[in-house]
């Protein structure tokens, strides 16, 4: 037995491949949402129609891709194999259906009144119960305790209450149950998902696989250690903020807390490229490094919407619209475009060729995708940012609808790579044997 | 780690070269992860000793497979054994420098 080799643990790509598709169609679907959301995006985010896109985004397309990467890397993290493939599919039925139907009700502005609304976060909340339990049974045989395993642990179980909270607050709409405004439950629905759920999980895999892609080695784990225990301690305190005492110098505190908890993680990530072996990053790599960028400005942001600054005052939605969607949009979208070029040809190379290497010349997994297709849309992403925010700031719905034209080539290109790794096949050659020395 | 090697250990090191890290897209050998080569010819036994740069490596399995298949279709009539080791643990400054150089051009 080969100790700390993954491979075998690895699951069928076919549990794998099916959330990278469903993923790939909901950025599109995002992308003609944004369009369409303009007018709004460019008031208020908590409005119907944003809502919706958002949650096409954070539901459909991120939180669908990292469930798939997630069974594919839990055995690279933990050195386990996933508990089970089943529930797996189960999950992915079952929350596939669950975002169609709550981003349909949300753009329609039905989840009000509806108890199909209700039925649709229950399918989801479902989906999410049987992840969550699939993943720590599975973590359950790990005999690693690193702070990798801890931040995933963590983050499932963030999710968890982010999906029970977003259910409260559609059943709340006819049945009141909080005394608390709906805008402070919504800000603690978003803060569960985006620092709980999304920046545990970002955090405990990128940890792992950044280094390993940037060929970094001999790094402070402490930093992360304490990025932990900021982010969940300021998290856990905010919460409490937003619920009950809503005191805005207290939740100023909070944030510098989680904050620092964000840039201890930014400083890991800063001295890996720093002591970073190959010193050309690759489409994928750049657009991690993209997402970073996003991460600042949504920090920043982010800090600013907490201020009780006069001068900020009456520019406090833009703020606080830059801050939501500069995280998830620019930051996490960011992420999982990039990622997605280290994960899924992998994926699809390791099925296709496993037992094929050293007896036929086969290609690398970078050989599986357009390169120069995923640079456009880097830049096209790169365009579509920048005007998104800038639409945001001015509060002009035009400037928002030629962002979502670059969106929408962005998903188009992302698409289309995504397919083409997804369904490769190339005829191979034999190889001959017999190499000399010196070769 | 690699030094007096036999002119059949050479022989076979050559062959593993040609096993290369599909993410990074270099040699094996020149990344550093080959601790040992031993060929007995008395017994017909060939021994690899390598690493992998980190643990939980996806693609780890792969490239021990295929170092096995290499050095099987290169050699017939030799029983060959491709073992994992974490000790050492591996560190850049095994990367030989053409692999630096491979890696800096990627």
């Amino acid at each position: 037995m080969k100790a700390g080799l993954s491979t075998k643990n690895a699951p069928s790509p076919w549990v794998v491949l099916p959330h990278f598709l469903y993923g790939a169609l909901a950025l599109f679907v995002a992308s003609i949402l944004l369009f369409f959301a303009a007018g709004e995006l460019s008031q208020f985010y908590l409005s119907p129609k944003v809502i919706s896109l958002i949650h096409v985004i954070v539901l459909g397309f991120i939180t669908m891709i990292i469930f798939g990467a997630l069974y594919q890397l839990i055995p690279v993290v933990m050195e386990v194999k996933l508990y089970s493939e089943t529930l797996a599919y189960i999950t992915f039925f079952l929350f596939g259906l669950g975002v169609i139907m709550l981003s349909f009700d949300f753009w329609s502005f039905l989840f009000t009144t509806k108890v199909h609304t209700i039925i649709a976060g229950s399918l989801i909340i479902l989906a999410v119960l049987i992840f969550v339990f699939n993943t720590l049974m599975s973590a359950s045989k790990t005999k690693l305790n690193t702070i990798e395993n801890k931040f995933i642990i963590t983050s499932v179980i963030w999710l968890l209450l982010t999906v029970v909270m977003g259910l409260l607050i559609i059943i709340n709409f006819s049945h009141p149950i909080f005394t608390t405004s709906h805008v402070q439950l919504m800000k603690i629905h978003v803060h569960l998902g985006i620092v709980g759920w999304f920046s545990m999980l970002t955090i405990g895999v990128a940890s792992k696989l950044l280094p390993m892609f940037f060929i970094a080695h001999r790094l402070n784990t402490k930093l992360l250690k304490f990025a932990f225990y900021f982010i969940n301690l300021g998290l856990v305190m905010l919460l409490f903020d937003l619920f009950f005492t809503h005191d805005l110098y207290v939740m100023t505190l909070f944030s510098v807390i989680i904050i620092t908890g964000f840039l201890l993680f930014i400083k890991y990530n800063y001295d890996a490229y720093k002591k970073r072996l190959r010193k050309k990053l690759d489409v994928g790599m750049k657009l991690s490094v993209l997402a970073f960028i996003f991460l600042a400005i949504s920090i920043v942001f982010g800090f600013f919407s907490t201020l009780t600054i006069n001068f900020i005052r009456p520019y406090q939605t833009r703020v606080e619209t830059i801050y939501i969607v500069s995280f998830i949009i620019g930051f996490l979208v960011s992420l999982i475009l990039g990622q997605m070029y280290k994960t899924l040809p992998f994926i699809v190379w390791l099925q296709r060729y496993q037992d094929k290497v050293g007896k036929y010349k086969i290609p690398l997994p970078q050989d599986m995708y357009s390169e120069k297709i995923a640079k456009w849309h880097y830049y096209s992403f790169a365009i579509s940012m920048i005007l998104l925010f800038g639409g945001i700031l001015l509060t002009n719905e035009l400037t928002i609808q030629v962002s979502s034209l670059f969106f929408v080539i962005t998903s188009l290109l992302y698409g289309y790579n995504t397919i083409i790794i997804t369904f490769h096949k190339q005829k191979l050659e034999e190889l001959k044997p017999a190499v000399k020395p010196g070769n | 780690m690699l030094d007096n090697l036999s002119p059949k250990e050479k022989e076979i090191l050559a062959q593993i070269k040609t096993v290369i890290d599909p993410e990074v897209a270099v040699n094996i050998v020149d990344l550093g992860l080959i601790y040992k080569v031993n060929c007995d010819e008395e017994n017909r036994k060939i021994n690899v000793l390598a690493t992998l740069s980190t643990r939980g490596c996806p693609v780890g399995d792969t490239i021990f497979q295929h170092i096995e298949t290499v050095v099987t279709a290169n050699n017939p009539g030799f029983e060959v054994d491709v073992e994992l080791t974490w000790e050492p643990e591996w560190t850049p400054e095994m990367i030989t420098d053409d692999g630096r150089a491979a890696l800096d051009g990627f």
